[in-house]
């Protein structure tokens, strides 16, 4: 029995996750994102994944599981969390209504994961594809609060 | 690059799509909506992309505008033999809606539905106006997708049970007058959602009716299929797996599977169907459109890609599919291998996919995308898609005719 026991918990420990947002995070959805943005004047950081995407989940357990990495994305930006083929619905600062789905064509988010750093107007400063570490994320955070310091 | 380019050119050579001119003959494009502006955002963005329809003589564009500040339902028809579209109509309530599905009947009669407050709404639509609206009873449902065939009016639509969304049929009756007669319904997939089931569409071949959408089952999106069953009124086969997973040599350590999104359903020839999806199987390049034939007795078989090795590069969203009873089988998406988004177009040809063509009047400077296509009783070819200057800019709906040469 105990045998048994055992082997269900390594099952249910092994399954992988479906790739939604890291744990340990405040993700928001996009709207509510750019609206908290633009009140605390913060930029943006927005991570486009997918159901199920591998690289989203390689990338949570490898680079977004570092202290360092939550630390420096969760005090430098508001974040937000976009399932590229979604249809949940939210309202861009334009006031147009439209999908996560529309959001992910409208941003390039071609392939999953892609990471995008806006500004509060969400003008996109820099971006990320695909699966990163610990060291990208890191030196991404400062090339794209570098770039937005600079108006590039 | 050098060698990217010199791969580009040689890329003919290894093409085994058809090439040659298209078989329709394009007039130049019209706008279809009568209202844009700084503030106005146009979508076509209905489950299976059914958002344009032809009746007779009359061609019907059904979308959602919020050209008054909320989200609403409009159609706009024109004679085929007319210049313009007569002024939309408002289909919708008062409350925000999203996602028309549109149907051709009979005598320029159409039929639309829409998700309005959380559920599904439809309502025909005469040459004298619309009818009564009819709701779905489910208390949350979305993403219809229509179907006229056998004297009735089909609808599927994702509708929430609990924890997840899951496909369901009906029917309704429809009278001489505008009024819908529920007649039954069902869930397609009998077998109780194990995740969420979405953007559902159907089409009927060989008195069949196929039903086909995005199923997160397996912990990541697939496109499944299920056939009504004969001599029943609500009865559908189990659910098969149509998007396959690509054989790799290793099974990649995260993730379960790759990613599809939005099928649409034709029906064409006297025995076929077509699905088509966009398909992130290769995903370094985005999505892709993938296909699959269905024939009655043998269902759906592999997979395979419509557009031409040069789209292999670029990314394709939003698939569009008509087909008639002549055979001939048009697939539409738009595509970013020349810059900013454009319609697209191809079109089986002997058994194979044409060279992609940019659809005329659906190209070149702003974004061209969205396309919802239909072909009419002569096989000419109805094309609407939604047009932007610049990338998150106001939009303007635009329609264009192929005359079958």
């Amino acid at each position: 029995m105990l045998r048994i026991c055992a082997l269900f918990l390594f099952s249910l420990a092994a399954l992988p996750a479906l790739a939604d947002a890291p744990q340990g995070y405040p993700f928001l959805p996009f709207d509510e994102a750019m609206r908290q943005a633009q009140a605390q004047r913060k930029p943006v950081f927005v991570y486009f994944g997918r159901y199920g995407c591998g690289y989203c989940e390689k990338t949570n357990k490898e680079a977004f599981s570092e202290a360092s990495v939550r630390e420096r994305y969760t005090q430098n930006y508001v974040l937000a969390y976009v399932d590229s083929e979604s249809g949940k619905r939210l309202r861009l600062p334009s006031g147009e209504r439209i999908t996560e789905r529309e959001l992910g064509t409208r941003y390039d988010a071609f392939v999953t994961p892609v990471f995008s750093y806006l500004d509060s107007s969400g003008a996109l400063h820099h971006r990320l594809v695909g699966v990163q570490s610990k060291e990208t994320l890191l030196a991404a955070d400062a090339a794209a609060r570098a770039k937005m310091a600079a108006g590039e | 690059m050098a060698i990217r380019f010199a791969l580009l050119a040689l890329l003919p050579l290894a093409l085994p799509h058809a090439a040659g001119a298209s078989p329709w003959q394009f007039e130049a494009p019209i706008s279809l909506s009568d209202r844009h502006g700084e503030k106005l955002f146009h979508h076509m963005e209905s489950s299976g992309r059914r958002n344009i329809a032809v009746s007779g003589d009359t061609v019907a564009v059904a979308w959602e505008d919020d050209r008054d500040g909320t989200p609403r339902i409009y159609l706009a028809r024109k004679r085929l033999q007319d210049k313009a579209f007569a002024p939309a109509l408002r289909l919708s309530g008062e409350d925000e809606a999203y996602e028309p599905s549109l149907v051709a009947l009979d005598g320029g009669r159409f039929a639309a539905a829409w998700e309005e407050d959380g559920r599904v709404r439809l309502r025909l639509v005469t040459p004298e106006g619309g009818g009564p609206v009819a709701t779905l009873e489910a208390a949350e449902s979305a993403q219809p997708s229509l179907l006229y065939a056998a004297g009735e009016l089909r609808l599927v639509a994702a509708e929430r049970e609990q924890r997840f969304a899951r496909t369901r049929f009906h029917r309704f009756g429809v009278d001489e007058g505008q009024r819908l007669r529920r007649l039954g319904g069902c869930a397609v997939d009998a077998a109780p959602p194990q995740d969420e089931q979405l953007y559902p569409t159907l089409a009927q071949q060989q008195g069949v009716t196929v039903v086909a959408w995005e199923d997160r089952r397996p912990g990541h999106t697939i496109i499944m299929a299920s056939e009504s069953v004969s001599g029943s009124e609500c009865a559908f086969t189990a659910p098969q797996r149509i998007s396959l997973r690509p054989e790799r040599g290793e099974k990649m350590p995260y993730g379960r599977g790759h990613g599809v999104a939005r099928v649409a359903l034709a029906a064409y020839g006297k025995e076929a169907l077509l699905a088509a999806w966009a398909d992130k199987r290769d995903f370094r390049e985005g999505y892709d459109i993938y296909a699959a034939h269905w024939r009655p007795q043998r269902g759906f078989d592999g997979n395979e890609r419509v557009q031409d090795a040069f789209g292999g590069v670029a990314r394709q969203w939003h698939t569009a599919v008509a087909g008639d009873s002549e055979g001939r089988l048009v697939v539409a998406w738009d595509d970013e291998r020349d810059g900013d988004g454009n319609v697209m177009f191809s079109w089986l040809e002997e058994g194979e996919w044409s060279e992609d063509l940019p659809l005329p009047g659906a190209d070149g400077a702003g974004e061209q995308t969205h396309p919802a296509i239909t072909l009419d009783a002569q096989g000419n070819l109805h094309a609407a898609w939604v047009e932007r200057d610049v990338v998150g800019g106001p939009t303007r709906l635009r329609y264009a005719f192929g005359r079958r040469h």
